[in-house]
């Protein structure tokens, strides 16, 4: 299990490998915003602040979204098209940054 | 068209469009004399740019005052602040006749524009930092988000100290004298402006205003009503003191607001609210309070929730939904920032009992935090569950005081 630590809502969950991060903010009842669910709106977007390597690869479309709001960052992720991908690890996220 | 155009400088001019006769805007807003469609052109020496077009109807009236100002190819730019219907209704158009200008979008417009024009159209995107020259002139971009389209971005020219802030600062107020010095007193427009647009974005208000810091401001050129040229900083901080006012007051008590919500029949809804209030209120640090949403109207709605940190919301089950009232109330999220809030629901039932579940669903969409599942009661609470109740008020109360929550999913 993989221990997700979403700051802004205090939230610490153990986590499966695979689980996609929207079915962790629906179970956990965590604030994380969703807008269009596909990618395409960036209101999902959070900050990434330990363990995206434990993360699904960025898709095409975060990278697209990425250079649409002008950012480098590259711990920057849209949680709609992010799942867990690792057994064990730290991950923690912030919605607010 | 009583003057032609107006003079905002000695290089900017007013192209815009004026609808006297509109009254309801975008759905949700009233105007009571109308609204403009404001459009400027900014001249250097080699080329201009054109700051937004207007809805499309209006687009002869644009095209006149354009033509009055300059020739199509002379136009070097085409800037877009966002792409909302209302502001690049005339683009397309704009765009065939001035084939040789430079369409500059923000970044996140581009997943958009498709949507607006359906011709393909060449376009340069502009995040905060990005400069475009006219010879003597230089405008910077300033990539203001979700203000109130994710898409919108401000501008500033250099020379002449103009801000164009999109649809920030803007007023629906119909008044062709165009300045704040000469207009009527357009002030509940302003302030009505901000409820209805600004009001969800707060936090990005903040953002915009500390990006606007960096310039010296002569005059805020917005995309609707007066043009603000006498006093600046006047309006600046009366953004500034709305979108920081909820702040203000929590900390000036250093509590947390938990608000329930309530409707009721035959009380049994109404003993469930009084005990999860209770409940919450043996947590150190929270002001429970309670309202019957039968006497609450929607401007009592919006301030309430925009004070609670915790919103509870109850409702019985009636014909297998929740009453108009709590939907009412959630409703009124569409003018307010709900990232950051908890929030619950329950209520009484007889034999199906959808309500609690609906309202969490919605508050889900609506983007709150609900850390604990909805509680449903048949019909008349039992003492045992009347605790439940208080239990529940409890743990809602102590997580918005910060308590961490741990599961395993
Ligand atoms: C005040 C306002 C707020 C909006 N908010 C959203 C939004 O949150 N999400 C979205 O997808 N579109 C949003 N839109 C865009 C509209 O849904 C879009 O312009 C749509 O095409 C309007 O459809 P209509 O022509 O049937 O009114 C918003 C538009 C306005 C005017
Ligand atoms: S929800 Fe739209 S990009 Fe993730
Ligand atoms: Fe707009
Ligand atoms: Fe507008």
């Amino acid at each position: 299990m993989v221990n997700l630590y979403l700051k802004d809502d205090n939230i610490k969950v153990k986590v499966s490998n695979s689980k996609s991060l929207r079915e962790i903010a629906r179970k956990s009842g965590a604030s994380m915003e969703f807008g269009c669910r596909v990618g395409d709106c960036s209101t999902c977007v959070a900050k990434v602040v330990k363990g995206n390597e434990l993360l699904s690869p960025i898709t095409q479309k975060e990278i697209f979204a990425l250079e649409a709001m002008g950012s480098s960052d590259k711990d920057l992720r849209l949680m709609c098209q992010c799942s867990i991908n690792a057994d064990e690890g730290e991950i923690e996220i912030s919605y607010f940054f | 068209m009583s003057h032609l155009v107006a003079k905002l400088s000695k290089s900017v001019d007013f192209i815009g469009a004026f609808d006297p006769k509109i009254r309801t805007f975008d759905i949700i807003m009233k105007t009571a004399n109308g609204s403009s469609y404001n459009s400027y052109v900014v001249r250097g020496s080699e080329g201009v740019a054109v700051m937004d077009t207007v809805k499309k109807e209006f687009s002869d009236e644009f095209f006149l005052r354009l033509e009055s100002v300059c020739k199509y190819e002379e136009i070097k730019y085409i800037v877009l602040h966002h792409l909302e219907p209302d502001h690049s209704g005339a683009l397309e158009e704009l765009m065939k006749r001035a084939p040789k200008a430079k369409l500059i979008i923000s970044g996140r417009a581009v997943m958009m524009l498709k949507g607006i024009i359906k011709s393909d159209v060449a376009f340069e995107t502009a995040n905060t930092g990005k400069k475009i020259s006219l010879g003597d002139k230089t405008i910077e971009f300033l990539s203001t988000p979700f203000l109130h389209w994710p898409d919108t971005m401000s501008s500033y020219l250099h020379e002449e100290k103009i801000l164009f802030s999109g649809d920030v600062f803007g007023s629906h107020y119909y008044d062709e004298r165009l300045f704040d010095d000469e207009v009527g007193d357009f002030s509940y427009a302003f302030k009505y402006y901000y409820e209805h647009i600004m009001r969800p974005f707060k936090q990005y208000v903040l953002q915009a205003l500390n990006l606007y810091s960096r310039f010296e401001i002569k005059t805020i050129a917005p995309l609707h009503g007066p043009i603000l040229r006498t006093n600046p900083q006047y309006y600046i901080d009366k953004y500034e003191a709305w979108s920081s006012e909820d702040k203000f007051r929590k900390s000036t008590f250093g509590k947390k607001m938990f608000s329930v919500f309530y409707m009721s029949s035959y009380d049994n809804t109404h003993k469930m609210a009084e005990v999860i209030m209770e409940g919450a209120d043996t947590v150190e640090g929270i002001v429970a309070s309670m309202y019957d949403l039968a006497s609450l109207d929607e401007k009592n709605m919006i301030d309430l929730l925009e004070e609670s940190d915790a919103v509870i919301v109850g409702s019985p089950t009636i014909n297998g939904d929740a009453v108009k009232p709590a939907w009412d109330l959630l409703s009124c999220m569409a003018y307010l920032e709900s990232q950051g809030k908890i929030g619950a629901s329950f209520g009484s039932y007889g034999w199906t009992g959808e309500a609690p579940e609906m309202l969490h669903d919605r508050m889900r969409w609506l983007k709150f935090r609900l850390p604990v599942q909805p509680i449903k009661i048949k019909l008349i609470p039992t003492e045992e569950e009347l605790n439940d109740c208080f239990a529940f008020g409890k743990e809602i109360a102590e997580i918005t005081m910060g308590k961490m929550v741990e599961m395993e999913i």
